[in-house]
């Protein structure tokens, strides 16, 4: 295929409520009454994981952003958006917002006050004086950069590879308990990655393409879609997918939007979702409801794990789960008769200590009904697929010797070599005890992690604090962790001012590629790929060599051009493209390397039975295992009598982010907390009222909404809550600890590769306070209400 | 003259919250006010099986339909930026055709800030009942009774003060 019909302009399908007056057609930028129109395709900041939505950005004379619109040229989006870009003004104009680098004494840190502004040339002296000095005594590798999710920054490996030259990446939730243990366990089993449900998002027609086949059951299995919306995918295409007809099943212990109307909702105790996988699975193959063909000729290792699922029969999943049986056994015919089905697995495969197995039996699932690789299935990305982000520059800035350090590497490669990051809990250690070696210095890449991806935050934040004799924070606004740890602060440039790309599911499992243009200055914010180009070239030129612009770097990564930037320019004025897809490639050799038939694994199968697994020391066949606080320990149930599950998405914010933007927080102004009508009578615990959550690592607080979403058993929390109209100084820091869920969430329990954490399924007990902390939105409006 | 309405397809709204802060952006509307909401009613049981759990955008009296925008021939903004694409503009008689072709929908006009929308008062009584210019004369007494006419708690003397 030419590289011309790669990066095409994607076609329309225009909405049925869209007016006939709309701007379909219209070029990259163009004039309309007075204002110039930028079309792009925003990654981030504000954070978002990729997914590329259209944006038109309208500008005036002045250069000054007046009006963000979504864009009708986008063929998945549709003009659509959600409300943090709709709310994108208010970010990027927020009187809170920081647009210079700034300098503070490391005695200094946890003032909010003592912040001094400087020059882009001084921040870059600092920067290079720490770093020559650091590195003499303790090498490179006692450099770390601490990666937050979703934003360009946290999986911006050229940080650590080319511009510090160390092999500590490192994103710091316990067990990577995000995303990554999925794609790891797809890796490993089917040799691909990300199996993106097909809602014909690539297909020029979208849902009425000859090529595609309306999936018929989509099971979406402990994820949230709708809130969860920016995470690599348009959620709202479930939706559109309902409209015309797709089916629901619900795997959740909320009974969420979609749960209520699903076709069947499977509300489990949570952490069992392994359980109720392997009994699926146990009632396709006793049944037969599998795909025999598929089977026969593209897994292995069948016959193996149809001996174990026996061990788990319907029966015994449904007293482990707290599931009635029936549903299970209709779930599971429901999901296998369906030609197409889909999965859609979430977020809560990654956080429960075996999580790994959860994302076996869920490819298990997928293999064994033969939707891999079918239309309105499973979409698997090809050889083609992905951009090496994290092997970027490796040899060249790391060299072997290097690499052969990063943390955990020894005892974790299953999860160190996938990612190419530092095992995460090891990490804290290493900060700790300075075992295996010391970490002096850090940099933050567009992360906020004592607020949102840490567990046991206040712990991180004293072993950072003590530790580093040197950190730097690179983001938009102040955030409690760059206040509590930094000695520099970079400013980040927005969505609206800056280049760059966006794949949704950060290139591999590529729907659509979309470009981001600039279309306005507002202070001296620059992108993740300029802040590293620059840094990298004042601290190690030699390895910078190659690249005579920033520019030419992110094509090279990105792209895999080096074309001078002129190649970025010309696709770039697409705006967004669907990149093709194809199906069945595992028949045409299009998932291997070697070219061959089949999938890129040891067998060339997908693997029930995991050679992978096998060889790293673990069970090759799924196995579960209950969970490690809950009810297998009743003496600790007796004093924590709740199992706790945290973290489920809010449309109104990114994780940390935009709490003081005040239309968003506006649609969810306290922490919120779940609990049963019953349980919220017994404990005396009304409406609104302020409670006190306790699990055996911690305390926080947050307002209690009494809701029939959650069952008796189960309490829901939300996650990553700091109030930035607070007061910033240490010990406060705008009230870090005081609502942080991540306070009960503990380090160190994960799993055999080292991946997984007991976020989702912890225990807890609750009671109710007199004290009422909540958000004040006058004081909201009147601090971040007037833009600048 | 046409009337136009909102049609709203409740079956799909998700609560996504885009309704309200594009409405807020678009007319620059201030914490604690808003064009349109969401409102939410669930989840509640019907059955065993079965949840009620309905989400409802409203429009406020705030809600204008976006003169700006659909002068231009443009839909309001709430309909532009609609995740669910739930929300249809247009005049009433071809919404109320949509609206028969589906349950769980409705239809609404609103009206923008109607009690401030008003003429300030002024009456419109012209044949009124003119005052007759009759000599009185005064009781001497202020009466308490006012319950029941039989119930004479006090009365006030216009010389002596009050008596009990």
């Amino acid at each position: 295929m030419s590289e011309d019909e790669f990066y095409k302009r994607a076609e329309v399908v225009k909405l049925d409520t869209l007016s006939d007056v709309n701007d379909i057609g219209k070029p990259w930028r163009y004039e309309e009454n007075g204002l110039t129109v930028t079309r792009t395709s925003p990654w981030s900041p504000p954070g978002c994981h990729p997914v590329g939505c259209g944006l038109k950005l309208y500008v005036d004379d002045d250069g000054k952003l007046v009006k963000v619109e979504g864009d009708e040229n986008n063929p998945v989006t549709q003009g659509r958006l959600c409300p943090r870009c709709v709310a994108l003004k208010d970010y990027i104009y927020s009187p809170a917002r920081l647009l210079h680098p700034m300098k503070r004494a490391r005695e200094d840190r946890g003032k909010a006050d003592k912040w001094e502004q400087i020059s882009w040339d001084e921040a870059l002296d600092i920067i290079k004086e720490n770093y020559e000095r650091i590195t003499a005594e303790y090498g490179r590798k006692s450099i770390a950069v601490f990666a937050g999710t979703g934003r360009e920054g946290g999986t911006f490996a050229p940080y650590g590879t080319m511009c510090f030259g160390t092999p500590n990446f490192c994103y710091t939730q316990s067990g990577y308990a995000c995303y990554t243990p999925r794609l790891a366990a797809i890796a490993y089993i089917a040799g691909t990655t990300y199996p993106e449900w097909d809602y014909a998002g690539a297909l020029p027609k979208r849902w009425d393409d000859p090529a595609y086949d309306q999936t018929e059951v989509l099971m979406v299995w402990g994820k949230a879609p709708l809130e969860s919306s920016p995470d690599g995918f348009f959620g709202h295409a479930v939706i559109d997918a309902m409209r015309r007809g797709t089916r629901l099943i619900v795997i959740d212990p909320r009974v969420t939007w979609l749960a209520a109307h699903a076709d069947i909702h499977l509300q489990l105790r949570a952490g069992t979702d392994t359980a109720l996988g392997m009994a699926m699975l146990n009632i396709i193959i006793n049944e037969g409801l599998y795909d025999h063909d598929f089977v026969e000729y593209w897994c292995y290792g069948f016959d193996e794990l149809a001996e174990r699922v026996k061990e788990m029969t319907p029966e015994r999943a449904a007293e482990i789960c707290d599931v009635p049986v029936e549903k299970i056994y209709e779930a599971a015919r429901m999901y296998a008769s369906a030609k197409p089905g889909a999965i859609q697995w979430g977020l809560a495969a990654d956080q429960k200590t075996n999580g790994m197995q959860q994302g076996q039996v869920s490819v298990a699932l997928m293999a064994i009904t033969g939707n891999l690789d079918a239309p309105g299935g499973q979409i698997l990305p090809g050889t083609g697929a992905g951009h090496n982000e994290a092997g970027f520059g490796f040899e060249k800035g790391v060299g072997a010797d290097l690499q052969a350090e990063m943390i955990g590497l020894a005892e974790y490669p299953a999860y160190c070599m996938i990612i190419l990051n530092a095992q995460a809990d090891l990490m804290l250690k290493a900060l700790e005890t300075e075992e295996p070696y010391p970490i002096k210095m850090g940099f933050y890449a567009g992360n906020n992690l004592m607020s949102c991806t840490s567990m046991e935050p206040k712990r991180w934040h004293d072993a950072i604090v003590k530790s580093l004799e040197f950190c730097v924070g690179l983001d938009t606004f102040m955030n409690p962790s760059i206040e509590a740890s930094c000695d520099l602060f970079l400013p980040l440039a927005t969505v609206a001012e800056r280049d760059g790309t966006v794949f949704t599911h950060y290139a591999p499992c590529t729907v659509t590629a979309g470009f981001m243009h600039k279309a306005i200055t507002q202070g001296e914010g620059k992108t993740d790929y300029e802040v590293c180009y620059e840094i990298g070239k004042k601290l190690r030129p030699e390895v910078w060599e190659e690249f005579a612009t920033a520019k030419e770097f992110m094509e090279a990564l990105r792209l895999g051009k080096r074309e001078g930037g002129t190649y970025f320019d010309k696709v770039a004025e697409n705006v967004v493209c669907q990149i093709p897809v194809s199906y069945y490639k595992y028949e045409r050799g299009e998932m291997r390397e070697d070219g061959g038939p089949g999938f890129a694994t040891p067998t060339g199968r997908v693997e029930l039975w995991s050679t992978a697994f096998n060889q790293f020391g673990e069970d090759p066949l799924p196995y579960y295992e209950e969970p490690e606080f809950g009810p297998v320990d009743p003496e600790l149930m007796k004093e924590y009598p709740f199992i706790l599950t945290t973290g489920a998405r809010t449309i109104a914010f990114f994780h940390s982010e935009h709490r003081q933007i005040p239309y968003l927080r506006e649609l969810n102004p306290d922490p919120i907390t779940e609990i049963n009508p019953a349980v919220a009578k017994r404990l005396g615990i009304t409406d609104g009222q302020w409670v006190r959550l306790t699990s055996p690592f911690g305390e926080c607080v947050q307002k209690a909404r009494i809701t029939e979403a959650v069952d008796e058993k189960t309490i829901h929390a939300q996650h990553a809550w700091w109030f930035p109209e607070e007061d910033g100084n240490e010990p406060n820091l705008y009230g870090n600890f005081r609502s942080n869920i991540n306070n009960l969430l503990p380090n160190f329990h994960f799993g055999k590769l080292g991946f997984g954490a007991p976020n989702k399924c912890l225990v807890c007990k609750v009671e109710p306070i007199a004290e009422s902390f909540d958000t004040d939105m006058d004081l909201i409006w009147e601090k971040f209400g007037e833009l600048v | 003259m046409t009337t136009y309405g909102l049609l709203f397809d409740y079956e799909y709204c998700t609560n996504c919250g885009s309704c309200q802060v594009s409405c807020k952006e678009e007319h620059a509307y201030p914490v604690g006010k808003t064009g349109i909401k969401v409102m939410t009613d669930g989840p509640w049981k019907i059955d065993d099986e079965h949840w009620n759990y309905n989400h409802w955008p409203i429009v406020t009296d705030l809600c204008d339909l976006c003169p700006e925008r659909t002068n231009a021939g443009r839909e309001p903004i709430c309909v532009h930026h609609c995740l669910a694409n739930i929300i249809t503009y247009g005049p009433v008689e071809e919404l109320a055709q949509k609206l028969a072709e589906k349950p769980k929908q409705f239809l609404v006009v609103p009206q923008f800030n109607p009690i401030g929308s008003r003429e300030k008062f002024v009456s419109k009584k012209t044949d009124t009942h003119k005052a007759a210019h009759i000599e009185v004369e005064g009781t001497g007494k202020a009466s308490y009774a006012v319950h029941r006419h039989d119930t004479k708690v006090g009365e006030i003397d216009e010389n002596e003060g009050t008596v009990f």
